[in-house]
């Protein structure tokens, strides 16, 4: 039931601030889109505009080749999901959910069957009857789904829904909030700044800066092909080294690494990127034989996080803080200590090259 | 799975119904204009009423007819310039005597643990339940030509009529709201300033006099500010004690009704709205300031005080409580004794009022009082909703006209409405429901502040949530935010009944032959020289506002299970 949306050539000015510049976009009907990016850089504005609580600036919105700019957000039927819940409080569950299809004069009948239906899609059976003050932070952002859902809503739009929950509960509602989209089939569209929720819930992924968008792509591309530096660090983690091309090779300190893919770039001095899953141990995750001699290095273990399934260690590299993830159980083999000697290598192929460089502010 | 969508699926869809919405479009704007005219009309209309009869002969608007001989007029009397500088005397002996008496009040309820917290903040809040002529009738009572005090214990002569006797009225008058905005100001700044002073190993002295007193400035100025105010536009207590000492309030009385003067009266009301107008633009523009300092960090629980800090404190709170029984006791003994202070005998002779109102005026009082508060409340609240949440054209233009009333005392807009409406074709002139209008128009401002920071306590996603499930204003209104204000709107409820039954200046002109009203007929018992029954009539007010206060405290506490739940979202 769900429509085609299109952002085209959307922005949203605040005076002379610029929080959405120009952007556009196709949602393609059923799709599961997530806008991720740090707080400020205009995904939850995008998403505002879509409801209609925030007035276009420059541009159009348009669902089902319909320009809806001006149509007011009771007539949009577009169901939201907020981060505080938004539930009414003087209302049950059961009165919740029935809210939106009171408002269409739906036959009692109808509804009651709908909100039945509604409760057992989000697990809620047996608590229809209760206030959502009665009810944890999880189930009610579970009404919260169930009461969006039942006006059968064209686009689903999400934003934040899960920030305000622990972490379990986070990722279990992950699994029912992806469930429901692909049983239902509706567009749905995610505000979140949380990279690990949008690649794990999305189709495709929209990653914002600065009220522009900065890469589209499904979660494998935008983490396995970051197109910039910014987007290297912000999803996922990623080790930077700067250097000079010389000889092929980047050259910073006494360290000469080889690098795939360099010949390519035009500029003298260039910062590689590698994710601390792609550094290899040698002799524990990959043999000896199998490394280039220029890509390897010995150094000194630092901090040590044991982080579950990987462990997380520490390193400096020409000042440089780096990171090296190994699996947990090679890392029980071994049983390094701090201040152990460890010899790593880098493999030419698991750099991204950068001729600019993102430097995050902590 | 599909297949559990497929039982609800008919072809029928429910679409949101587009007159309904076509309706929403104008209710906003329908509601924004239906609250300007009505300030317009009953606050604005009025008072330039005033203005013109002040200022052009006859009223009449016309350059020729321009004339500033009013002034000139009140000017050279010696009796009228007098009443300005009288009020200025009151004020601000009564504004310094408030601010320090209060300071330290509200310093030992919020920064000491003495006992009997409760019970001193009851008793401080009391002078709200009656009429600002209470004080006055108590302290003739006690220290007047046949004061208990004075003439039959201390045997003398002295007598506190005149300026003593209205600025002791004006203070006893003007605790309870001077206390309210230091205790918010003082439990608001962080008492670790404090400790964090004493253990650098600053004295006592020094903490108080270097933290504990900058940090809470702005409050004292509001409170002084308020205090001002309240006292320069006070009518009740200056006409009962003041004798011959005139003051602005009474001196507009005067004129009107005795001299039949209203162009005088209308000049004078120019002239006391000026510092009246002053105090309240310096105490809006300070409480401003007092609330961006109030922060929502936890507090600390209070330190237990020394012993010694602890018992002086709890003496000069008891000291002040007394005065303020004092003055209930005295008034409400008054209305049962036979002849006070020479037989003691209890009688009820004096709740027969030998006035033509009598009981039916506490009847219309009643009635106009639950009237005013159901109506006050509502229109606060949807004005409230209006401005907060859909921000209509010209809001921070009706923000402003909601606030003003606050800067107009009530004598001068009384003075407006018989000025403007005394007309034929005004056909509520002489009912019971000019004196309602007026009443709401006058504690407008309070009511919409009230209700503006109880909608801002609401998550601004409920409404949106409402909105994105097809919810159009009226019904957002009635099934979600009123239900979320109900705490709010008893408040509201509670004060613009008390209001009600307690005003005097802001009605006296409004009274007439046929519509009576009891704060009203105290004065007029008084005057005919029926002062045991004035204070009988006081104590009928008195009494039906605690009653009103312990329903409410009843309801609230019925209902208190669902509230506090609707509290925590």
């Amino acid at each position: 039931m769900s429509k085609k949306l299109v952002l085209e050539n959307l922005s949203k000015h605040y005076g002379s601030l610029i929080a959405v510049n120009n952007v556009n976009l196709e949602i393609e009907p059923g799709e599961f889109l997530c806008f991720l990016g740090p707080s400020g850089c205009g995904k939850t504005t995008i998403l505002r505009m879509i409801t209609g609580f925030e007035e276009v600036s420059d541009g159009k919105i348009i669902y089902d080749d319909n320009v809806i700019n001006d149509v007011i957000p009771q007539k949009r039927q577009f169901g939201i999901v907020f981060q505080s819940y938004a539930l009414f409080p003087n209302m049950t569950v059961n009165q919740n959910i029935a809210f939106g299809l009171k408002m269409r004069k739906m036959p009692q009948a109808q509804i009651n069957s709908r909100v039945a239906e509604m409760l057992k899609l989000t697990g809620l059976t047996g608590w229809e009857n209760h206030y959502p003050s009665q009810l944890s932070g999880g189930q009610q952002q579970r009404v919260a789904l169930g009461r969006a859902i039942a006006i059968e809503p064209s686009v689903l739009l999400l934003d934040e829904p899960l920030s305000a929950l622990d972490a379990k509960i986070r990722v279990r509602l992950r699994i029912v909030i992806k469930r429901l989209q692909e049983e239902l089939g509706i567009t749905m569209i995610y505000v979140t700044h949380d990279q690990e929720e949008a690649l794990a819930l999305a189709d495709r992924v929209v990653i914002m800066r600065d009220g522009e968008f900065r890469q589209i792509g499904s979660p494998w591309e935008v983490y396995k092909k970051p197109k910039s530096s910014f987007i290297a660090e912000f999803v996922g983690t990623s080790n930077f080294l700067s250097g000079d091309k010389q000889n092929g090779k980047v050259r910073f300190g006494p360290y000469q690494f080889k690098v795939s893919g360099l010949d390519e770039i035009k500029a003298d001095s260039v910062h590689i990127a590698i994710r601390p899953e792609n550094v290899e141990m040698v002799g524990v995750t990959i043999a000896e034989e199998n490394c280039l001699p220029s890509n390897m290095i010995e150094t000194t273990a630092d901090v040590i996080n044991f982080l579950g399934a990987v462990v997380r260690i520490t390193f400096a590299l020409e000042s440089e803080e780096m990171l090296i993830d190994i699996p947990e159980k090679e890392f029980e083999r071994i049983r390094l200590k701090r201040r152990d000697k460890m010899k790593l290598y880098f493999p030419p192929d698991a750099f991204h090259i950068y001729t600019e460089h993102f430097r995050k502010l902590i | 799975m599909t297949n559990t969508t497929a039982p609800i699926k008919d072809n029928q869809t429910y679409q949101i119904s587009s007159r309904r919405m076509d309706v929403d479009k104008v209710i906003v704007p329908a509601v924004t204009i239906f609250i300007a005219l009505l300030l317009f009309f009953f606050m604005l209309f009025p008072l330039w009423t005033i203005l013109k009869l002040s200022f052009f002969e006859q009223g009449q608007l016309g350059l020729a007819n321009f004339t500033l001989a009013n002034f000139e007029k009140y000017f050279s009397t010696p009796r009228l310039l007098n009443a300005l500088w009288h009020s200025l005397y009151i004020s601000i002996a009564t504004t310094v005597i408030v601010t320090v008496v209060i300071f330290f009040f509200a310093y030992a309820m919020t920064r000491t643990t003495i006992p009997g917290k409760p019970f001193f903040r009851n008793i401080i809040m009391m002078p709200l339940v009656a009429p600002s002529i209470v004080q006055a009738l108590a302290l003739i009572y006690l220290f007047g030509r046949n004061g208990l005090i004075t003439a039959h214990l201390l045997n003398t002569d002295w007598n506190i009529y005149g300026a003593t006797g209205i600025i002791i009225s004006e203070v006893l008058y003007c605790l309870p709201h001077a206390f309210v905005i230091l205790f918010t100001t003082l439990s608001a700044v962080d008492i670790r300033l404090d400790e964090a002073a004493e253990s650098l190993g600053a004295t006592p002295f020094k903490v108080f006099t270097r933290i504990t007193l900058p940090s809470a400035k702005y409050g004292i100025f509001s409170a002084a500010a308020l205090t001002f105010n309240l006292t320069i536009t006070d009518f009740g207590n200056p006409v009962v004690i003041g004798g011959n000492y005139n003051v602005l309030a009474t001196e507009i009385y005067a004129q009107v009704t005795n001299m039949y003067r209203f162009d005088l009266g209308a000049t004078i009301s120019i002239i006391l709205l000026i510092p009246s107008l002053m105090a309240f633009m310096l105490n809006y523009y300070i409480s401003r300031k007092t609330f961006s300092m109030i922060s929502g960090a936890a507090k600390p629980d209070i330190p237990p005080s020394r012993p010694l800090k602890k018992w002086l404190n709890t003496a000069y709170c008891t000291l002040v409580s007394i005065s303020i029984i004092l003055i209930f006791a005295t008034v409400v003994m008054g209305s049962f004794v036979k002849v006070w202070p020479y037989d003691w005998t209890l009688t009820l002779q004096h709740y027969k009022f030998p006035s033509i109102g009598g009981y039916s005026a506490i009847w219309t009082s009643v009635w106009v009082s639950m009237v005013v508060g159901v109506v006050g409340s509502f229109i606060t609240l949807v004005a409230a909703y209006m401005m907060e949440t859909r921000r209509p054209y010209f809001k921070q233009f009706i923000y402003f006209l909601s606030v003003m009333p606050a800067a107009i005392p009530g004598l001068v807009m009384g003075l407006g409405y018989i000025l403007a409406f005394n007309k034929p074709y005004y056909w509520f002139y002489g009912t019971p429901w000019i004196i309602v209008i007026n009443i709401v128009i006058c504690n407008f401002t309070l009511g919409i502040l009230s209700s503006i920071s109880n909608l801002r306590n609401i998550d601004s996603s409920i409404e949106e949530a409402s909105i994105s499930l097809g919810g159009d204003t009226i019904r957002t209104f009635f099934q979600i935010i009123f239900p979320l204000s109900r705490v709010a709107f008893f408040q509201n409820f509670v004060y613009f009944f008390m209001r009600s039954m307690t005003t005097i200046s802001a009605v006296i002109f409004l009274v007439s032959a046929s519509v009576h009203l009891a704060a009203i007929e105290i004065i007029m018992l008084d005057n005919d020289g029926w002062t045991a029954s004035a204070n009988a009539m006081c104590t009928c007010i008195i009494v039906i506002v605690m009653l009103m206060l312990g329903i409410l405290h009843f309801v609230s506490k019925m209902t208190g299970k669902r509230t506090q739940v609707l509290n925590q979202v």
